[in-house]
C-alpha cells in the first residue's frame, strides 16, 4: 500500500474523503476516511490533524439524533487519529474532551449507565484514553484547572459509573484504565510527564473533590460480587491506593497553608467545588478513609486470587510509605494485613509482603514514628487480649492470621517492644494469652502407656540424627502450622525484648502453678532460643545481643529450675507411684503441689502426708509432657551456648541421663534427642563419646546420688544409660562407681533391690557385650577360615561308592556300640570321676592364684553374682525374675573363667533348684533358662546334680502335662503352661548334650518327650519334642533309633547274610499311629545323618575285629 | 624395712614402731563401730551416721538435689552431714597430699594441686573439676607434700624419690627449675614460712634419722639443724610446723617425733625449748594456732590431743579427745581459727570446732583410710572449701560451715 509521507499528496488523497464526509455523514464514508488514513504517515497526519478531525467533530456535533453505528465509527475514527498525532492546543483538547464525554451522556443523569451500547461506550472510553495520552504534557495540565472541574467530574463519575455498573469486562476494565490516565496515574508503556511538586500540589487539590466519590465507589467495587473476576478487582485496588496516596500524601500535606486562598469571585462557584485540604479536612477523610480501607484489607486479605493479595500488599506498601502519617490511624489494618500476607501460601505474595515489611521496618517508619509505635503496641495489647477468645472461637484459617499479626507487629516494633513489655499489664496480658493458647492436650493413653522395651535401636546409639522434638497436640488448636508461629512468636519476644525481664516473668508463672508450668517452660524454651539470634527471621538486626555470659548465667538459673528434685522427679508412670507408696521414700511429687501451689520448701513438711493415692492418667501425662519439654529446653539451652555449653554438662548431662532410661517410651525418647542435640551443640562425634568423656561428671553424680535413698533408683537409671550407650572403654571409669552401687544394694537388700537390680542387668548385659560377645565374633571370624580347609577331607569320601567292607566296618562299629549300650563297657570309672571333679574347685575356690589373674570385668561379674544367690530367694517374683536374668548372663561373662563360674554354680545351684522345683511358672521358665546357659558353659560339671534334682521334677511334670496339652485347643498355645513346656522341651535337648548325661538320664528324657512327638500335641510342642529326639541321636544315635524303631518300625531288616537271623524290631508291623509320622520323620532325619557319618567313621578307624555275634 | 616401696606412706611406720595397729579390719566392723562412735562420741550425730535414717532425715535430703549446697549452721544440729560438694576422679593412685590455689580473681579459676602416690602432681581446675595438667617429677614414688610459693607460678613438690623439687608453673610452663635432695626415708612431710618478699624457710627432715634441717629459699643455705640432745630417743620426725608469732619475728618450729612427743624449736638458738610427750604412738600430724597458742595433735592412737603453749614456752596439754577408732593420718585448722578437720583411718573425715573442740560432723564418704584434709584460701569465706584425699584414689570437696 502506498503511504504518503508527505503532508501535500496526504492532503490530496484526505481531502475527497472530508469533504464528502462533512456532506453526507454516512458510515460508509466515515469508513472510507478510516481507510484512507491508514495511508497516511504519523507525520503527515500530525499537520493535517485538525482538518482531519473537524468532519468528524462535526458530525458528531450535528444536532438531531445520530445512529449509535456512525457514533461509533466516528469516534473510534477520532481514536485512531489520536493514538498516532499529538494534540497540541489547550482548546482542541478542552473541545474533545467534552465532545467525547458528552457521546455518553444520559438524559436521567449519572446515576444509571448511559443507554448507548456497549461498543459504543468501550470506543468512547477507549478513545478518551487516546486524548489523554495524545495531548502534550503542558497542554494537558491545562486541562486540571479550577475552571474545568465540572467537566473533569462529569468524567470521573461517567467512568466510574461505568466501571462499576456496566456488564462487560472490558468495558468496565478500559473505563478503569481510563480513570487511572485521568488521574494522571497511568501506568502504561508511554511517556508520561512527571508533575514537579507545584503541579501535583494543584492537581491533588483539584482532585480532592473527587475523593468521597472515587474512594467509596472503588471500594464498593473491591469488596463487591468475586464472580466480577480477579483482574477488575486489582485494577480498582490499584487505582484506590494510587488516588488516596496522592491526594493524602504527607509530602503534599504537610505544605499545605492553614489558610484558604481567597478565591476569585467570578469562580465563586466553582470554587464552591474546590476542597481546602486542611487539618479538619485531613482528619475527617482519614476518619472516613479507615473504613474504606478496613473494609478493603476485610474482604481482600481472604480473596482466592492470590493477585489480589498481591495488590493489597502494593495498597499497604503504598499508603504506608506515602501518607502514614495521614492516614495513621489505617497503618494498624494495613501493617495487619501486611504481616498477615507474611505466610501466605502463594510464594509471591509471601515473599512481597515479608519484602515489603523489611523495607518498612528498615526506613524506621514505625520505630521513629512515635504514633506509629503507639498505634502498634496498642494493637498488641488488645491482640493479646483477644488471643485467647481467638483462639477458641476462630476457626484454623483465622487463627493462623491472628497469630501473623501478631507475630509481624512484634517483628515491627522491635526493640521498641521493650516499651510495651515493661508495662506489667502489657507483658501481663501477652504472658497470659500465651500460657492459654499453649495450653497442651494431655488426654492421650497411649502416651503413658507406652514402656520402653530393652535396647534402643543401633542407629539411635551411635548415628548422630537430628533430635526431633515430639509432636505435641494443643487444646485450642489442631493446625500443624499455627505451633512453628507461636514459636516464632516467642522467638522474636526472646530476641528483641529484654531477657532478664521475660525469663524472670515466665520463671515465676513456671513455679506459680501446675497449669502454666508446661507453657510456661514452652516459652522460656523459645525465648531463649530467640536470644540466641537462632530459627528465626527478623526484619532488622536488633542493637544488642545479649553477651554469651548473660545467656549463660539465664541458662543456668533455668537449668536449675527445671532439674530441681520437685520439677524433674515426676510421677510418669503407676509403677513407679506403686514403688513409692511401698517405699514411701520418694518425695511427694509436683502433683500434690498442684493443690498446693507451694514451692519445693513446702515439701519437706508435707512428705509424710498422703500421697495422691492414684495419679489419674491425665496428670501423669502431664507430667510426661513436662518432662519432654523440659528436656527439650536442655536441647534448645545447648544449641543457643554451643560449646559454651560443655561447662554447664557439668550438672546437665546427669538428669539428661537419667531420663534417658526412664521407663516411659516418651521421655527416654526425648531425652535421647537432647542428647543428640548436646553432642551437635558441643561438638561431640556421638553420645558414646559424648558420655566417655564426662564419665567423670556423671559419675561424680552417681555415687553421691548412691548416698540418699530416695535417689538411689535415679542413680541406677544414669549408670544404665551409660553402659547401654556406651563401648568397653568404659567400663575402667566406671568401674569404681559399680563398687558403691554394690556396696549400697548390700545396704538396702530389702527396699532397693528392685531398682538395683535393673542397673546390675544392664551391668552385666554391658559386660557380655563388650567383653564375651566381641571375642566370640573375633573368635569366629578367626574360626571362619580353618573350617573351609577341615571339610575338604571329609567332602572326598561322600563321593565314594558303598562297598561290602564298608558294610562289614559299620557293623562291626554297630555291634560294638550296642555293647556299650548294653552296659558291657565298663562306664563305671567315669562316673566316679566326676563328683571328684565336681568338689575339687571348691578347695580351690580361696586359692590366691585364681583371683589374682581374674580381670577386673569378671571380678565385678562374680561381685554381681555373688549378690544375685542371696536375692534368688526374694519374696517378690519380680525380683527374682530379674535376678534369674542377671544370673544368666553373669554366667556369661564369667564364662572363660571356668576356676570361679564353677564354685559360683555351685553355690547358686541350691538357690537355683529351688526356683526351677517350687516356684511360680515365670519363675521356673527364667530359671530353667539359666539352667541351660549354665549348662552350656559348665557343661558337665551340673551332671550328677541335674540329674538328681532336676530332672526328675521336669520329667514328672512334663507328663503329667502331656494329656492335658494333647486335649487342650487353640489358646491353649497362649498358656503359661504351653510356655514351660516348649521352653522344658526346646531346653532339654541342648541339656542332654552339654551335659553328657548317662544312659538311664537319656533314657528317661526320651522316654518323657516320646509322648510329645504324638499328633495330638500342638504343632510347637511336636517341633520342639523333635529336636529333644534330634539332639539325642547326637549323643547316642543307636539307642535312639532303637527307641525309635520300638514304637515304629517303617522297614524289613534283610539279613546281609542268609547266615545271621533276621532282625526282630518291637515297632515293626505296628498299625499307624498317633506317633507314626514323627517318628517316621526322625528315623528319616538319623539315617541321613548316618549316612554323613558313615564315611568319615569307617575311614578313621578299621576295626579288627573277627565275625559279628549271632 | 620402713623405706619399703610398695607400702602405705603412714601406717606402716606405726605397725613397725609400735605393733598396735591392728590390719584387715573389715567393712562390717568399720559399719558398727560407727555407730558407736556415732553413740558415746557425738550425741547429736546419731542420725549422720545411721544407714537407715529416719523420716525427717529422708525428707530432707530428698528436696535437695546432689549438688545443693547446705549452709547449716552448727546451732541446726540436727541435719545429716553434707554430701560431698563432688568428688575429683581420675588420680589412678592414693592421693597423699592437696593444696589450694584459690585466691587468685577471674578469669583465673580455683586450682587444688594433688600429689598421689604413683609420683604426678595434679593441677585440677575446680571450675571444671578437670585435671588441667600433670606434673611428673618424682620418678613414679608417692608424692606427699606440695605448696605454692610466689602465689600460683611455682610448686614445691616433696617425693619419695628423696628429692623436692621446684616447678616453675608460671604461664603456662611445668618444668622443673631447681631441687633440693634428702637424705631422710621417713614420711616427713616438710614445712614452709615466708620470711619476707621472695625469702622463704623450709623445715625438712635432715639426714640424720631424729634431726631436722632447715633451710632458706631460694638460696638453699642451711639456717640450722634441729638435734635432740643425746639419749633423748625421740625417733624420727613424724610432722613439722613453720611459725613465727609476727611479721617478722623469729621463727619457731613445732615438730612431732617418732616417740609420741611433741617439741617446740627455737630456730634462731637452734635449741629445743619444750618437749610435750602428748601420745603413746608416733605424732602423725599436728597443726599450730600462732594467735592463740594452742596445737593440735594426732597420732595413731585413739586420742586427738590439744595443747597449748604459755608465755615461758612450755607445752601443756590443754585437752585430749577421746576417738572411737584410731589413727589420725592428717589434722588441718582452718584459716579463720574456727575449725579443724581431720583424715582418719577409719575413712572418716571429722570436723571439729577449734574453740572447744566440740565434734561438729563426721563426713563419711571414702572408702579407705584418708590421707590428707586441706581447707582452701578462698578470700570470699562464703566459698571456702575442705578437700580430703584418700587411698580409694578419690578425693572429696565440701563446703561446710562457710557462714560462720
Amino acid at each position: 500500500m502506498a503511504v504518503f509521507d508527505t503532508p501535500q499528496e496526504a492532503f490530496g488523497v484526505l481531502r475527497p474523503v472530508c469533504v464528502q464526509l462533512t456532506k453526507v455523514q454516512t458510515v460508509e464514508n466515515v469508513e472510507r476516511l478510516q481507510a484512507q488514513l491508514q495511508k497516511v504517515n504519523a507525520a503527515a497526519l500530525q499537520e493535517l490533524q485538525e482538518y482531519v478531525l473537524f468532519p468528524l467533530r462535526f458530525t458528531l456535533k450535528t444536532p438531531g439524533p445520530k445512529r449509535e453505528r456512525l457514533v461509533q465509527s466516528v469516534v473510534e475514527c477520532i481514536r485512531s487519529i489520536l493514538s498516532v498525532t499529538c494534540v497540541k492546543k489547550q482548546d482542541l483538547l478542552h473541545e474533545l474532551f467534552s465532545e467525547l464525554c458528552t457521546c455518553l451522556s444520559s438524559p436521567s443523569g449519572l446515576k444509571r449507565p448511559p443507554p448507548q451500547s456497549e461498543e459504543v461506550k468501550l470506543t468512547v472510553i477507549q478513545a478518551l484514553q487516546a486524548l489523554m495520552h495524545s495531548a502534550y504534557g503542558d497542554i494537558l495540565l491545562s486541562l486540571y484547572q479550577p475552571s474545568t472541574l465540572p467537566h473533569l467530574g462529569f468524567a470521573v463519575s461517567l467512568l466510574l459509573a461505568l466501571a462499576e455498573q456496566e456488564k462487560a469486562k472490558e468495558i468496565r476494565t478500559s473505563a478503569l484504565k481510563c480513570l487511572q490516565a485521568l488521574l494522571l496515574h497511568c501506568d502504561c508503556q508511554e511517556y508520561h510527564r512527571l508533575l514537579d511538586k507545584e503541579e501535583s500540589q494543584r492537581c491533588g487539590d483539584l482532585f480532592a473533590s473527587f475523593l468521597p466519590g472515587i474512594s467509596i465507589t472503588l471500594s464498593r467495587m473491591i469488596t463487591g460480587d468475586i464472580k466480577q473476576g480477579h483482574m477488575i478487582t486489582v485494577s480498582a485496588i490499584k487505582l484506590f491506593y494510587q488516588t488516596v496516596g496522592f491526594i493524602m500524601a504527607d509530602e503534599q500535606l504537610r505544605r499545605f497553608p492553614e489558610k484558604k486562598e481567597k478565591p476569585r469571585v467570578e469562580q465563586s462557584r466553582i470554587a464552591d467545588l474546590m476542597v481546602h485540604r486542611g487539618p479538619d479536612w485531613v482528619q475527617s477523610t482519614a476518619d472516613k478513609l479507615s473504613l474504606l480501607i478496613h473494609k478493603i484489607v476485610e474482604s481482600s486479605s481472604v480473596h482466592q486470587h492470590w493477585k489480589v493479595r498481591l495488590e493489597l500488599v502494593e495498597l499497604a506498601h503504598h499508603l504506608m510509605l506515602k501518607s502514614s502519617q495521614s492516614l495513621v490511624a489505617s497503618v494498624g489494618q494495613l501493617l495487619k494485613a501486611l504481616v498477615g500476607l507474611v505466610n501466605d501460601d502463594s510464594p509471591k505474595v509471601r515473599s512481597r509482603s515479608s519484602e515489603v515489611l523489611r523495607s518498612i521496618a528498615e526506613q524506621k517508619v514505625i520505630t521513629e514514628n512515635r504514633a506509629l509505635a503507639d498505634v502498634l503496641s496498642e494493637n498488641l495489647h488488645s491482640l493479646a487480649t483477644a488471643l485467647p477468645r481467638l483462639m477458641t472461637s476462630q476457626d484454623d484459617q483465622g487463627k493462623l492470621s491472628t497469630l501473623n499479626v501478631l507475630l509481624g507487629s512484634l517483628k515491627l516494633l522491635g526493640s521498641k517492644m521493650n516499651i510495651v513489655l515493661n508495662s506489667t499489664a502489657h507483658l501481663h496480658r501477652l504472658s497470659k494469652a500465651l500460657m492459654q493458647v499453649l495450653e497442651l492436650d494431655v488426654t492421650d493413653v497411649k502416651i503413658v502407656e507406652e514402656r520402653r522395651q530393652g535396647e534402643l535401636p543401633a542407629s539411635l546409639q551411635h548415628g548422630l540424627q537430628k533430635g526431633q522434638a515430639q509432636k505435641k497436640y494443643f487444646r485450642f488448636f489442631t493446625d500443624e502450622r499455627i505451633f512453628p508461629l507461636l514459636q516464632q512468636v516467642c522467638r522474636v519476644l526472646g530476641y528483641y525484648g529484654n531477657l532478664y525481664l521475660l525469663v524472670d516473668h515466665f520463671m515465676g508463672l513456671y513455679s506459680e502453678s501446675v497449669a502454666f508450668r508446661k507453657q510456661a517452660a514452652l516459652v522460656l524454651n523459645e525465648l531463649i532460643t530467640g536470644a540466641a539470634g537462632l530459627g528465626l527471621d527478623v526484619l532488622h538486626e536488633r542493637e544488642a545481643a545479649p553477651s554469651m555470659d548473660d545467656l549463660k548465667g539465664t541458662i543456668t538459673s533455668i537449668l536449675e529450675e527445671y532439674t530441681d528434685q520437685a520439677n524433674w522427679h515426676l510421677v510418669t508412670s503407676t509403677e513407679e507411684q506403686e514403688e513409692a507408696n511401698d517405699k514411701l521414700a520418694i518425695p511427694p511429687s509436683r502433683l500434690r503441689a498442684l493443690t498446693e501451689g507451694a514451692h519445693s520448701s513446702s515439701h519437706v513438711l508435707s512428705s509424710a502426708a498422703a500421697l495422691e493415692p492414684n495419679p489419674t492418667i491425665r496428670s501423669m501425662n502431664s507430667n510426661i509432657w513436662q518432662l519432654c519439654i523440659q528436656l527439650e529446653g536442655v536441647g534448645c539451652f545447648t544449641h543457643a551456648l554451643g560449646k559454651e555449653f560443655r561447662v554447664l554438662l557439668m550438672s546437665a548431662l546427669y538428669p539428661v541421663l537419667e531420663k534417658a532410661g526412664d521407663s516411659t517410651l516418651f521421655i527416654s525418647q526425648t531425652a535421647t534427642g537432647t542428647m543428640v542435640d548436646i553432642c551437635q551443640a558441643c561438638g561431640y562425634g556421638s553420645v558414646q563419646q559424648l558420655i566417655s568423656e564426662n564419665t567423670d561428671y556423671l559419675v561424680n553424680g552417681i555415687s553421691l546420688s548412691l548416698r540418699r535413698v530416695a535417689h538411689q533408683p535415679h542413680a541406677s537409671r544414669v549408670l544404665e544409660t551409660m553402659l547401654r550407650h556406651s563401648d568397653a572403654s568404659l567400663f575402667p571409669l566406671v568401674k569404681d562407681v559399680i563398687q558403691d552401687v554394690l556396696f549400697t544394694l548390700d545396704q538396702s537388700y530389702d527396699s532397693q533391690a528392685a531398682s538395683f537390680l535393673r542397673v546390675l542387668h544392664s551391668l552385666m548385659a554391658a559386660l557380655a557385650r563388650w567383653f564375651v560377645l566381641a571375642r566370640q565374633n573375633e573368635q569366629q571370624q578367626g574360626a571362619q577360615t580353618s573350617p573351609g580347609t577341615t571339610q575338604l577331607p571329609g567332602a572326598i569320601p561322600t563321593a565314594a561308592t558303598t562297598t561290602g567292607q564298608d558294610v562289614e566296618r559299620f557293623f562291626l562299629d554297630y555291634v560294638k556300640q550296642k555293647q556299650i549300650a548294653e552296659g558291657n563297657l565298663p562306664d563305671m570309672e567315669e562316673e566316679e570321676v566326676f563328683p571328684a571333679t565336681a568338689e575339687e574347685p571348691q578347695g580351690n575356690d580361696t586359692g590366691a592364684e585364681g583371683e589374682a589373674s581374674l580381670p577386673a570385668h569378671a571380678q565385678v561379674a562374680k561381685d554381681v553374682m555373688e549378690r544375685c544367690i542371696h536375692l534368688l530367694s526374694d519374696k517378690s517374683l519380680r525380683v527374682r525374675l530379674k535376678v534369674l536374668d542377671v544370673l544368666e548372663l553373669g554366667v556369661t561373662v564369667l564364662h572363660p573363667h571356668d576356676n570361679h563360674l564353677l564354685p559360683m554354680a555351685h553355690r547358686a545351684w541350691p538357690a537355683l533348684v529351688t526356683r526351677l522345683i517350687n516356684d511360680d511358672p515365670l519363675a521356673v521358665l527364667r530359671a530353667f533358662k539359666v539352667l541351660c546357659t549354665l549348662a552350656e558353659k559348665c557343661g558337665d560339671f551340673l551332671r550328677q546334680r541335674f540329674s538328681k534334682d532336676v530332672l526328675p521334677k521336669l520329667a514328672g511334670s512334663l507328663s503329667s502335662q502331656a494329656p492335658v496339652s494333647a486335649r487342650a485347643g487353640p489358646v491353649y498355645s497362649h498358656t503359661l503352661a504351653f510356655k514351660l513346656q516348649l521352653a522344658v522341651l526346646q531346653g532339654l535337648g541342648p541339656l542332654c548334650e552339654k551335659l553328657d548325661m548317662g544312659e538311664g538320664d537319656l533314657n528317661r528324657v526320651a522316654g518323657t518327650c516320646l509322648v510329645y512327638l504324638s499328633a495330638r500335641q500342638p504343632m510347637k510342642l511336636q517341633e520342639a519334642a523333635r529336636s529333644v529326639f534330634l539332639h539325642l541321636m547326637h549323643v547316642d544315635p543307636d539307642a535312639t533309633w532303637l527307641l525309635l524303631n520300638g514304637v515304629c518300625c517303617p522297614h524289613r531288616y534283610p539279613p546281609p547274610h542268609a547266615s545271621l537271623r533276621p532282625v526282630q524290631l518291637s515297632g515293626m508291623g505296628r498299625p499307624r499311629g498317633e506317633l507314626t509320622d514323627n517318628v517316621l520323620h526322625l528315623l528319616g532325619e538319623l539315617e541321613q545323618r548316618e549316612r554323613a557319618m558313615l564315611w568319615p567313621r569307617t575311614q578313621g578307624a578299621p576295626e579288627p575285629h573277627g565275625p559279628p555275634p549271632p | 624395712m620402713r623405706t619399703s616401696p610398695g607400702r602405705d606412706v603412714m601406717q606402716p611406720v606405726t605397725a613397725h614402731v609400735t605393733g598396735s595397729w591392728l590390719p584387715g579390719r573389715d567393712r562390717g566392723a568399720r559399719r558398727s563401730s560407727s555407730a558407736v562412735l556415732a553413740c558415746q562420741e557425738q550425741p547429736v550425730e546419731c542420725r549422720a551416721a545411721d544407714p537407715l535414717p529416719d523420716q525427717h532425715h529422708r525428707s530432707a535430703g530428698v528436696t535437695r538435689p546432689p549438688g545443693h549446697r547446705y549452709f547449716w549452721m552448727i546451732a541446726t544440729m540436727a541435719l545429716p552431714p553434707p554430701d560431698p560438694e563432688f568428688v575429683l576422679r581420675g588420680t589412678a593412685a592414693p592421693v597423699h597430699t592437696l593444696h589450694f590455689s584459690c585466691r587468685s580473681q577471674e578469669p583465673e579459676f580455683p586450682i587444688l594441686f594433688s600429689g598421689s602416690a604413683n609420683g604426678l602432681v595434679q593441677i585440677w581446675n575446680l571450675k571444671t573439676h578437670r585435671v588441667d595438667k600433670t606434673l611428673d617429677g618424682h620418678g613414679g614414688k608417692s608424692v606427699y607434700w606440695v605448696e605454692t610459693i610466689r602465689g600460683r607460678d611455682e610448686l614445691l613438690s616433696q617425693g619419695r624419690d628423696q628429692k623436692i623439687c621446684l616447678w616453675d608453673l608460671a604461664e603456662g610452663r611445668s618444668m622443673v627449675t631447681d631441687s633440693v635432695s634428702m637424705d631422710s626415708v621417713g614420711f616427713c612431710r616438710c614445712s614452709l614460712l615466708k620470711m619476707a618478699q621472695d625469702r622463704w624457710l623450709i623445715a625438712m627432715p635432715a639426714d640424720d634419722p631424729d634431726e631436722v634441717q632447715v633451710l632458706e629459699l631460694p638460696s638453699k643455705t642451711s639456717v640450722c639443724t634441729l638435734k635432740p640432745e643425746a639419749g633423748a630417743k625421740l625417733g624420727m620426725p613424724m610432722c613439722l610446723k613453720l611459725w613465727q608469732p609476727g611479721f617478722g619475728a623469729c621463727p619457731f618450729l613445732m615438730a612431732g617425733y617418732e616417740d609420741g612427743s611433741v617439741i617446740l624449736w627455737n630456730l634462731s638458738m637452734g635449741k629445743m625449748l619444750s618437749r610435750l610427750a602428748c601420745h603413746q604412738e608416733p605424732v602423725m600430724s599436728l597443726d599450730f594456732d600462732s594467735e592463740k597458742a594452742k596445737g593440735v595433735s594426732g597420732s595413731s592412737e585413739k586420742v586427738l590431743s590439744v595443747w597449748s603453749l604459755d608465755e615461758q614456752q612450755n607445752l601443756k596439754v590443754h585437752k585430749t579427745h577421746e576417738l572411737i577408732n584410731s589413727g589420725i593420718s592428717d589434722v588441718t585448722i582452718r584459716q579463720d581459727r574456727k575449725i579443724l578437720a581431720t583424715a582418719g583411718w577409719d575413712y572418716r573425715i571429722r570436723i571439729f570446732g577449734w574453740k572447744k573442740m566440740k565434734p561438729l560432723a563426721v563426713l563419711d564418704f571414702h572408702t579407705a583410710t584418708v590421707h590428707c584434709v586441706s581447707f582452701s584460701d578462698h578470700s570470699r569465706p562464703s566459698e571456702r572449701l575442705l578437700a580430703a584425699g584418700s587411698k580409694d584414689h578419690r578425693i572429696s570437696i565440701w563446703s561446710l560451715y562457710n557462714q560462720t
